[in-house]
């Protein structure tokens, strides 16, 4: 067999990170520099750095409190996440009469934009009473059906033996579950963690129509919010995005390998 | 699963040198958030000037507004003692002697104790 030098795919790739990077970059160099973007000629380098304009963003709204919002509020979806679709990947991965509906319903849920969705869900909200609270705001997104098939092929791919093993030594469904199938399927779960993480964490929309006191907005909100009453904002602007951002990259950054092992898992079955 | 394994874990590690990270950094600002701002006055020639009038401009919302105004002393030393703000600008004047342009100063946090590395140069009189 004929081998081909590795060099020019090695190079490839790394031509397309490096394009892929240019504009994190960018926002990182003017969140320390306030370059205004149209400067001509662009500096590559930042000049003259400094971290002022974080600070500006942490005194100009109550970033804290957004922050506080934002972190409760993606916690709650990814554990009501891990949970829930841990649940109905589990039963979608056993064989019951009308699964092939059930799973025809969920991907066909899945073509029905959260907008179309969103007057039922603020009404539903709303008789539970939990409009303005961080289970409300999390409430709508503590299921994704994506992340329910993420599950469904990692407990697809366990041994039935393994089950009808635990079955004989006594072990209830709900064991089953969290004592066989969870500790198998650790980046099915590194999945649901950065997917819901991400998701909560950039949703706008929805906390936007739910929320009603200023003490419950989130992080997008609050930039909305900033963007509304500063002017001269280059700077903060983008120091605002990344404190926004960072939080989102370090999860994605930690758990990498699992997310990655995680959508892929079931790929390469027969 | 030991506890070493548990705690050697980029998991905790990571989230656990964040945390760490934050409150050191609360206790130096719990512990440097006097409202301290300090620096000196001189001429065009470089010489103290004394009882020179320095203003001290705090940023409120879109603008600066003066806050509080001291008068510099024998070695055209000043000293503010109530700073609240961590974005601030100082001006000095004295009259026969010039005025200063308006320094702008940045802070890292609200009320941070800080010295003027260059002093405040009185220009333009008569």
């Amino acid at each position: 067999m004929q081998r081909y030098p590795r060099w020019p795919i090695h190079l490839a790739l790394m031509l397309a990170g490096f394009v892929m990077l240019v504009p994190f970059y960018w926002v990182l160099k003017t969140s320390v520099s306030g370059e205004n973007i149209y400067a001509y000629p662009p500096s590559i380098v930042p000049r003259g750095a400094h971290l002022f304009y974080y600070v500006d963003v942490w005194y100009s709204i109550p970033f804290a409190r957004y922050f506080l919002n934002s972190v409760a509020v993606s916690a709650i979806a990814v554990a009501g996440n891990v949970v829930f679709n841990a649940m109905a990947g589990y039963a979608l991965s056993h064989g019951f009469r009308g699964k092939d509906v059930v799973l025809l319903l969920f991907l066909s849920c899945m073509m029905v934009p959260f907008q179309a969705t969103i007057i039922p869900a603020y009404l539903i909200t709303g008789r539970l009473g939990l409009l303005d609270s961080w289970l409300g705001l999390a409430l709508p997104q503590c299921s994704t059906i994506i992340c329910i098939f993420v599950f469904k092929a990692s407990f697809d791919a366990v041994p039935r033996s393994l089950i009808d093993a635990a079955r004989i030594d006594g072990l209830s469904e709900w064991r089953i579950i969290w004592h066989i199938m969870m500790p198998l399927s650790k980046a099915a779960i590194a999945t649901n963690v950065i997917l819901a993480f991400i998701w909560s964490w950039n949703n706008f929309l929805w906390p936007l129509i739910m929320t009603r006191s200023a003490d419950m907005q989130t992080l997008p909100l609050g930039l909305a919010r900033f963007l509304s009453y500063q002017e001269d904002t280059t700077g903060a602007l983008y120091a605002f995005c990344i404190m926004v951002l960072a939080p989102g990259l370090l999860l994605f950054l930690l758990a990498q390998k699992e997310f990655i092992r995680g959508l892929t898992s079931g790929a390469t079955k027969g | 699963m030991s506890w070493r394994s548990i705690l050697l874990n980029r998991f905790v590690l990571v989230p656990g040198a964040i945390v760490v990270a934050v409150v050191l950094w609360n206790v130096y600002v719990a512990t440097h958030n006097n409202g301290i701002v300090t620096g000196r006055v001189v001429d065009a020639a470089g010489h103290p000037v004394a009882d020179a009038t320095v203003g001290l401009w705090i940023f409120n919302f879109t603008t600066y507004e003066e806050k509080e105004r001291v008068k510099t002393d024998a070695d055209g030393v000043f000293r503010f003692t109530n700073n609240p703000s961590h974005k601030i600008q100082i001006s000095a004047e004295k009259p026969g002697v010039g005025r200063s342009q308006r320094l702008p100063v940045f802070l890292y946090f609200r009320s941070q104790d800080t010295e003027l590395a260059k002093p405040l140069r009185l220009a333009g009189a008569g």
